[in-house]
């Protein structure tokens, strides 16, 4: 479906974004991979998909507190002098506190990760994508930016104020034939989710029409279907994907 | 080619520009170059110079004179 497509993936470390970087190389696609952290492992991974796929991967590393790091990352994809087909924001933080527990500076780095870097970090990709008039944009938003959740105050809104700027983006965008989208996942099977109390995420599950949790490789799935044609007439959408959450 | 003449060829190609001058072109003195048109501008001086232009100089960019101001914060120095 991605066959010599080129997309960046951001949060490829784990969960979702992990998930992504497999599915989208088991497709055909190059990637531009980026991680807050080098490791063995991510070599070991990446040298995995690239000789058993025959694509390409570009590893970038840098931390999305350090806007210098986030231009040299983007440096590096403009000297690549590829078209760049899409990007998938799944990079991402919770710091879960009830709100009269809440510490201002949590407030704040869950903003400048989820939020303002990766608007920071778009707006440098688009730059790209404007002078090739092509590009699919996606964000990670949650069903939590809709519904709320216990705790998760400042996710949350993190995750509403993405989907305003997907309803922008997009009127903006689409003169140069950009399309911007959302997912919007439920309860998926990640660290992240791990780390919540496992009464709290039953409770959610039992609330689905599927009655389980949903797997990574099915918010990867999305993300494919919206970066590639398949999606060509969809713009300004955020798409739940939560096994029919009630 | 010169900066000067790689300058102005970014106006040229980038607004289709046949008879007219760009050196006194200001930002929405043309139809071509509005908010569209001035990334795609933009876009084209990062590709000829080999620069990356930082969102506040991309605000401050509101003529072809204040372009060549900028370009001097990026070593681009262009002789009129």
């Amino acid at each position: 479906m991605l066959k010599n497509k080129n997309i960046i993936i951001t949060g490829c470390l784990s969960g979702i974004g992990h998930a992504t970087m497999e599915n989208f190389s088991k497709n055909g696609a190059n990637l531009w991979a980026c991680f807050q952290k080098e490791s063995p492992d991510v070599y070991k991974s990446i040298d995995n998909l690239t000789s058993k796929y025959n694509i390409w991967i570009e590893p970038l590393f840098f931390d999305f507190l350090d806007p210098d790091k986030i231009k040299e990352a983007v440096l590096k994809i403009r000297h690549k002098k590829q078209i760049i087909n899409g990007l998938v924001n799944i990079a991402g933080i919770t710091k879960d506190s009830i709100f009269h527990m809440i510490k201002m500076d949590d407030i704040k780095e869950t903003f400048e990760i989820n939020f303002n870097s990766q608007i920071l970090f778009t707006q440098y990709i688009s730059k790209l994508m404007l002078r090739q008039n092509y590009g699919s944009i996606i964000f990670t938003s949650s069903i939590t930016a809709f519904d709320g959740n216990m705790g998760q105050l400042s996710y949350g809104a993190s995750k509403s104020a993405l989907i305003s700027a997907v309803k922008t983006l997009s009127i903006e965008l689409s003169p140069k034939g950009i399309r911007v989208n959302a997912v919007a996942p439920g309860v998926i099977d990640t660290e992240m989710t791990r780390k919540a109390k496992e009464e709290q995420i039953n409770n959610i599950i039992n609330k689905t029409s599927l009655k389980r949790i949903g797997l990574p490789e099915e918010v990867a799935n999305i993300y494919m279907f919206l970066c590639s044609e398949l999606s060509s007439y969809i713009t300004g959408q955020i798409i739940r994907i939560d096994g029919g959450l009630n | 080619m010169t900066n000067i003449e790689k300058y102005r060829e970014a106006f040229i190609s980038t607004f289709n520009l046949k008879e007219i001058d760009p050196s006194e072109l200001e930002y929405q003195s043309i139809n071509e170059w509005d908010s569209v048109g001035h990334m795609g501008l933009m876009a084209e001086l990062e590709d000829s110079f080999d620069i990356f232009l930082e969102t506040d100089d991309i605000i401050d960019f509101s003529s072809f004179k204040k372009g060549i101001d900028i370009m001097k914060k990026y070593d681009v120095n262009i002789m009129v």
